[in-house]
């Protein structure tokens, strides 16, 4: 044997695994310097006020109720436009799709929807609404939202639609059950709990997302429901205040990041245990 | 319907069963998902069409290749010409590529095979949640955070130690101000981790255990098995995940917004500021006056799009053709 | 290949000189039987419920079923045995079409259930199906409780009061020979049975559509030995109503419950009789053989 030849293989081998060990430690470290960052500048500024106060003008004191409220609304509509959209595209490719042409053609076409900066979702919705209503609104911020949670959840859907084993498919059918069916009363239920992952996955996506806003629901210094008008929401807000050179106003910005970092981490580990839970 | 059934010789509806309405029903609902699977192809066919038609003043009047390699951006001059951002666009992906590929094996490496099982999912976890944290909380944390510490600790070593160096040592030349085209990079860098990691890890997992199993039982080290075994039988994967990555820090914008220093400018060094893409959209969109800016910015947004087009279906062909070759082998 | 009955038939003679008495004297007139027509042995004198003629299956290009002819006899039980891959199982599929499921799948030539041809397109499928229940080789609770699993194919074609359908399904599961097991869970997840109840319970869940047929795939091979005795002996109670149809790789089970087998081999019928004779005094070669074990 070979002792210099094993001497060195066994060298390599630690090296490159203590590497390994510093590549995740230097991974865990980012995530917890900015957890430690938002809760340092974040968690002093929480207060009451920040859930019933509006966005104040420079230099007053403040909070970002219409921001929150607004970013809800956003949301909201985001979720119900792009869920069921993408929940029953989803079921087209898995149940009807299969093998033909359109459905790879739908497929792709998804994954470039998925890896298209949100950016350009905005720039598009702009085009799309806001100069043909002449206004950024609510409205537009929402469609922006659900293209982004579309992608998400056609894919989830298909994948979990895909996890349900296909004897389950015969089983109903062998009973006489049309397909519609089959699908909406046994698969869909089978893959409840993955579907519904996806989709809040697809709300934690969308709940921090700022770009595709800049251009849509622009923001609202003011409290309003209204959605056909432009609206606050939190995003856009931090962007402002945190660029801005007023302390109040960056204040806010840190304790709304916080706000929404929790909340979006909050909403992962929620799916994850759902997910565990359903396997 | 069922009494027409039984007329020509199919079974005859018994007792109390009702007729199947099932036909239309089906038709109906596989109508309604296909409707929404055609939606999905009408938007992104709707994005392409609108940034083309946002697009076309600027291009009409600068034309296409002449838009790309033109170094100028100047809304007083009305003057717009792309390749600053793109530039930024790609050395800061590049850049990020560059820290985050090695970093994101090394993690999906500790993961599947180093870390005991009890450390598996936290940590795994704990990768994923980086990729959840939004990326307006990078900027800022890359802004009010990171830039400072590192203008102050690192940058003024690297210029010290790194920019006497032949060739790459005008990459790290110029005052440290902490922003510029390096930070972005390196955000950018953390923000991809994750992504890739996960898809790696997953990769990793499908490795048959008998590949490695009859490498370990050779006397294979695992470094020797997840180089010689896991990664060549993973590529694919591998590589898909990191054209995810790619994809990722291309169209990123808000993290580097905050942090690039948002000036068109070429430079050769990456601590200068410059500008990419998406983060001369964020800027300058909303405030943009003029056909002529407007549209160079949708042009801009256009390039972008077609970039990202790129590089899903470079990611899209290499998987098919490696699939190809691994069908012929076997 | 000597695939057909016929053609191995008369090697069988030579080749089995002096093996067995028995199997000389009953060759000869299966001999002449298969002889005429290739492989529809008919040897029942019972009414058919199924009359399979001249069918060919194809998975994409590969012919899975080639010309199969069989009579299925009413209230009986009839078992299709063969080494794996032989196509029993696709034959068992064909007769509530579940193989439409999948585009590439096809059948021609006939299937007659009760004198009318099931292949035809203008068969209703969903109704075809309710008429002929299907068990599969695993357990296939649906995601909900077991009551529900039970009233799901009940309540695709009949609309029953709640006091009717509790009737229902008590009446499926006690014909499942599951009632007593489970009476005190109905409104818990199907999921959670052991696999032998599942299995009972799927096939309470086809009977409470009251098919008239019911197609067993391997119904048994997924469980243990206990579970499998309860299903055989549940199989030789409901041959009183229905006419049963079981797919199995175990020949013991086959002899155990059926009163017809039939043999295949490479997609093509090789032998069908009633089942004391397939197990003792085999006709064709190759059936003995497999019988034998000669196949491994």
């Amino acid at each position: 044997m070979n002792a210099s030849l094993y001497l060195r293989r066994r060298l390599t081998n630690y090296f490159n695994l203590t590497v390994s060990v510093l590549t995740t430690l230097f991974g865990l470290f980012w995530l917890g310097w900015l957890l430690w960052t938002l809760f340092s500048n974040g968690l002093q500024w929480i207060s009451l006020d920040l859930f019933t106060q509006s966005t104040p003008p420079p230099g007053e004191a403040g909070g970002l109720a219409n921001a929150i409220v607004g970013s809800v609304l956003l949301t909201v509509v985001g979720v119900l436009i792009g869920a069921p959209a993408g929940v029953l595209a989803g079921t087209y490719l898995c149940e009807f799709g299969r093998g033909s042409r359109f459905a790879s053609v739908v497929r792709f076409v998804n994954d470039i929807l998925l890896s298209a900066p949100s950016i350009i979702i905005g720039v598009f919705v702009y085009g799309l609404i806001v100069i043909n209503v002449g206004h950024f609104s609510g409205w537009a911020g929402g469609v922006a939202l659900a293209l982004i949670v579309l992608p998400v959840v056609v894919r989830t859907t298909e994948d979990m639609l895909q996890l349900v084993p296909d004897h389950m498919r015969e089983a109903a059918a062998a009973l006489g059950a049309p397909q519609w069916k089959v699908v909406s009363a046994i698969v869909y239920r089978a893959a409840a709990r993955g579907i519904a992952t996806g989709i809040l996955l697809g709300i934690a996506r969308i709940s921090g997302e700022t770009a595709p806003l800049l251009f849509t629901a622009l923001n609202n210094q003011f409290w309003t429901t209204d959605m056909s008008q432009p609206m606050s929401n939190l995003p856009v807000v931090i962007f402002q205040f945190a660029m801005s050179p007023y302390d109040d106003w960056q204040h806010l910005a840190w304790a709304g990041s916080l706000l929404i970092t929790v909340t979006i981490l909050l909403l992962n580990i929620i799916a994850r245990i759902w997910l565990r839970e359903s396997k | 319907m069922s009494t027409e059934l039984t007329t020509d010789g199919s079974v005859p509806t018994t007792d109390t069963r009702s007729g199947s309405s099932g036909h239309l029903a089906d038709k109906a609902f596989r109508g309604l998902t296909q409707f929404f699977a055609l939606l999905v192809a009408l938007s992104v066919l709707g994005v392409f069409v609108t940034l083309l038609v946002g697009a076309w003043p600027a291009l009409e009047k600068y034309g296409f290749f002449n838009f790309l390699t033109t170094n100028d951006w100047n809304p007083v001059t009305d003057v717009y010409g792309a390749v600053a951002p793109i530039y930024g666009t790609l050395v800061t992906s590049l850049l990020a590529l560059l820290i985050g590929v090695p970093v994101s094996f090394g993690i999906a490496l500790f993961i599947t095979e180093l870390a005991p099982v009890w450390l598996k999912r936290p940590i795994g976890v704990a990768i994923e949640l980086l990729a959840a944290v939004p990326s307006i909380i990078y900027g800022m944390w890359g802004l009010f955070v990171f830039a400072p510490w590192f203008s102050e600790n690192v940058q003024p070593w690297m210029t010290d130690n790194l920019g006497g160096w032949p060739l790459i040592g005008s990459l790290f030349q110029g005052p440290p101000m902490g922003i510029g085209m390096f930070t972005a990079g390196l955000i950018l860098a953390i923000m991809i981790i994750p992504f890739m990691a996960a898809v790696m890890r997953d990769v990793f997992e499908t490795v048959p255990p008998v590949y490695k199993e009859s490498a370990y039982g050779l006397g294979g080290t695992t470094w020797e098995v997840v180089w010689k075994v896991v990664l060549p039988y993973t590529k694919i994967g591998v590589v898909g995940g990191v054209m995810l990555g790619l994809g990722r820090a291309l169209g990123e914008t808000m993290a580097v917004t905050f942090v690039i220093g948002n000036s068109h400018n070429v430079s050769g060094s990456l601590f200068m500021p410059g500008n990419t893409i998406s983060s001369t959209l964020a800027n300058e969109f909303t405030e943009a006056a003029g056909e002529i800016y407007t549209s160079s910015l949708i042009s801009l947004g256009l390039v972008l799009f077609l970039l990202t087009f790129i590089v899903l279906a470079i990611a899209k062909v290499m998987l098919i053709r490696l699939k190809a070759k691994e069908g012929k082998a076997s | 290949m000597a695939l057909y009955p016929g053609m191995s038939a008369t090697q069988a003679g030579p080749l089995n000189n002096g093996s067995s008495s028995q199997y000389q004297m009953s060759a000869p007139e299966k001999v002449a039987a298969s002889a005429s027509e290739p492989v529809s042995v008919d040897t029942t004198m019972e009414p058919s419920k199924i009359v399979v003629n001249g069918l060919n299956f194809h998975y994409g290009k590969y012919h899975a079923l080639q010309d199969i002819n069989i009579k299925i006899p009413e209230k009986k039980v009839t078992a299709f045995i063969g080494p794996s891959g032989c196509g029993k199982s696709t034959l068992l599929r064909t007769m509530n079409r579940i193989y439409e499921l999948y585009p590439d799948q096809r059948a021609s030539g006939e299937i007659l259930l009760d004198g009318r041809n099931v292949l035809d397109r203008k068969q209703d499928l969903n109704l075809l199906r309710a008429k002929v229940g299907m068990v599969f080789q695993k357990p296939t609770p649906f995601p909900m409780s077991v009551f529900e699993n039970v009233a799901f194919g009940v309540k695709l074609y009949e609309r029953l009061s709640r006091v009717d359908m509790e009737e229902r399904v008590e009446w499926a599961l006690r014909k499942a020979a599951l009632w007593d097991e489970v009476k005190d869970k109905l409104h818990q997840g199907g999921t959670r049975l052991s696999g032998g109840q599942q299995q009972r319970l799927c096939i309470a869940r086809g009977i409470a559509v009251k098919p008239e047929v019911l197609l067993l795939d391997e119904p048994a091979s997924a469980l243990d030995p206990i579970s499998t005795l309860k299903i055989e002996e549940l199989i030789n109670e409901l041959k009183n109503d229905y006419t049963i149809v079981i797919v199995t790789h175990n020949m013991q089970q086959a002899s155990r419950v059926s009163d017809y087998t039939a043999f295949m081999y490479l997609g093509e019928l090789v032998e069908f009789d009633d089942t004391t004779t397939i197990f003792t005094t085999p006709a064709n070669k190759q059936t003995e053989d497999y019988i034998t074990g000669r196949y491994g």
